[in-house]
């Protein structure tokens, strides 16, 4: 599969800046994959976008699109891309309609925005000034204004950020519809749930420079502990074991403890991407 | 050019709904009720103070406020991510100051005519009313652009008006002598004030106005060159 980024030793430095937030990092989003791109606040993600999207310009190293230097891109590049920011960027005295018309006149390429609107279950709003929405209405808005010139490659800043569950659900199963039909997706985000259900390649970026680039599973298995755990009554206590989970089957320990008392729970050693995240970023949870 | 069509559609319709034109309206509106009680001779002298007040004051509060709306708004990170190029963009919205102007400009010169019977070189008005909101949007974007927020942005409008705006009302008001005239030409303030009297009064031009109009000529373009165009998205990203 064809790179649609291909990132070489990228650095940058704000004008303002004494020293680089983005310290020579390499990777590649390949054609069709959701692409996660993770981390704490102020690690750099949002630079790297800012980068990849063009907002930003005097760095260093490269960005190629789909083989194409992206400083050699003018600004068709925006017909091709879709970028969902994170916060609200509507015009907030003009209807949700109105908005998505005005940025939606600007492409060749134009999607029906009713039936994006209907979608994310905004279009029976689309008359009430945007002012009027709520956090929720405004981050589906977002959603819609990213998808309104079909584009190839989607940017995704904390997609569901503020959304319900069920909302939540709607953008996701969007984004991977749209991954099926062909569409590259890089995602920043720091929600582990989004990551696990939607990512194909995560990096893990921390203080410029990236930790970890891998699958969700490789991951899992690289940092989840190969045991089972394995709660049981005995003398009416609720006690617990733990097996190594190489050659299980032939464990006569673990085989005498499932004959001869009655299970409370089984586990295997499978850890999260949340405690993923917080072992490579070094985070501390805040119970 | 079509780009540039539908960011001035879009930056006019916004001025309507965010009350922008309709304010404007009022104001001249206003100026129409002055010219009403006062005389001709007076309504002479008068004029161009409130062309310059709309030109060159106005542009720079607009300018710079609507560009920190936007960017409370967030708008204006999605429509830098439009298939658009930044000078259409920029155009858009030096067009969109300057119609704001054009708009004033012809309710008080309908008025002059209609209530006092004044009447002079419309064109030329027209040319010096470009060239000043040119020069004007330009300070006002320059100021924004370097603003680090709206609070700073209001000092900056604040320092610029009692630098430069002032002296000029002062010296309209012959506060400030005759002979102080030449420093005030470091303002562009002042070069903008003088054309307006300049072409209401119907004068002859003279080295005053050539100075002036090259001085906010050299002023727009050297802020589009120099710092709107190669700061605009990076000022505008920087969080």
């Amino acid at each position: 599969m064809q790179n649609a980024f291909t990132i070489e030793d990228l650095s940058y430095r704000y004008p303002s800046g004494e020293t680089d937030v983005i310290k020579g990092i390499s990777f590649n989003v390949k054609q069709g994959e959701i692409f996660g791109f993770l981390g704490p606040s102020g690690a750099g993600k949002s630079t790297t976008q800012k980068l990849m999207i063009k907002l930003l310009n005097d760095y260093r190293g490269s960005i190629k699109y789909f083989d194409n230097d992206l400083k050699a891109i003018n600004e068709s590049y925006y017909e091709e891309i879709g970028v969902g920011f994170e916060m609200p960027v509507h015009f907030g005295k003009l209807t949700g309609l109105e908005n998505m018309k005005y940025f939606s006149s600007f492409y060749k390429n134009k999607a029906d925005i009713k039936s994006l609107m209907e979608q994310v279950g905004l279009w029976e709003f689309r008359d009430v000034l945007v002012s009027q929405y709520s956090k929720g209405m405004k981050v589906r808005l977002n959603f819609v204004r990213a998808m309104l010139n079909n584009p190839r490659v989607l940017f995704l800043d904390e997609v569901t950020n503020g959304l319900d569950p069920k909302n939540a659900m709607i953008i996701k199963n969007m984004i991977y519809d749209f991954k099926k039909s062909g569409g590259t997706v890089f995602l920043t985000t720091h929600l582990m749930n989004d990551v696990e259900q939607l990512c194909d390649q995560v990096a893990f970026c921390v203080n410029g420079k990236l930790y970890e680039i891998a699958t969700p599973r490789e991951l899992k298995l690289k940092y989840g502990k190969k045991e089972v755990t394995v709660e049981y009554h005995e003398n009416d206590l609720i006690l617990k074991q733990i097996f190594e989970l190489k050659d299980l089957g032939f464990n006569e320990d673990f085989q005498t403890l499932l004959k001869s008392n009655k299970l409370e729970t089984i586990h295997s050693g499978e850890t999260t991407m949340e405690d993923i995240f917080i072992k490579v970023t070094g985070a501390i949870v805040h119970e | 050019m079509n780009n540039i069509v539908k960011l001035l559609k879009g930056e006019i319709q916004r001025s309507i709904k965010y009350l922008i034109l309709p304010v404007s309206l009022l104001t001249s509106v206003i100026w129409v009720v002055i010219f009403l009680l006062i005389s001709t001779d007076e309504a002479k002298t008068i004029s161009p103070l409130f062309i310059f007040a709309d030109v060159a004051v106005m542009s720079i509060i607009l300018v710079g406020a609507s560009y920190y709306l936007e960017r409370q708004e967030g708008t204006i990170n999605s429509v830098l991510m439009l298939p658009i190029r930044l000078s259409e963009l920029l155009a858009a919205k030096f067009i969109s100051s300057m119609s704001l102007a054009f708009e004033s400009v012809i309710i008080i010169a309908l008025s002059l005519y209609l209530i006092h019977g004044i009447t002079f070189n419309y064109f030329l008005l027209l040319f010096y009313v470009i060239v000043s909101a040119m020069a004007h949007t330009a300070l006002g974007f320059s100021l924004a652009l370097y603003a680090k927020d709206f609070n700073s942005l209001l000092g900056l409008l604040m320092t610029f008006m009692l630098v430069f705006t002032l002296p000029t009302i002062f010296y309209t008001l012959a506060l400030i002598p005759e002979s102080f005239e030449v420093f005030l030409f470091l303002s562009p303030s002042h070069c903008a004030n003088l054309l307006m009297n300049y072409a209401i009064q119907s004068k002859s031009i003279d080295w005053k106005v050539m100075l002036s109009v090259g001085y906010q000529l050299a002023i727009a373009w050297g802020l589009l060159k120099y710092v709107i165009y190669p700061k605009f998205k990076s000022n505008t990203v920087r969080g």
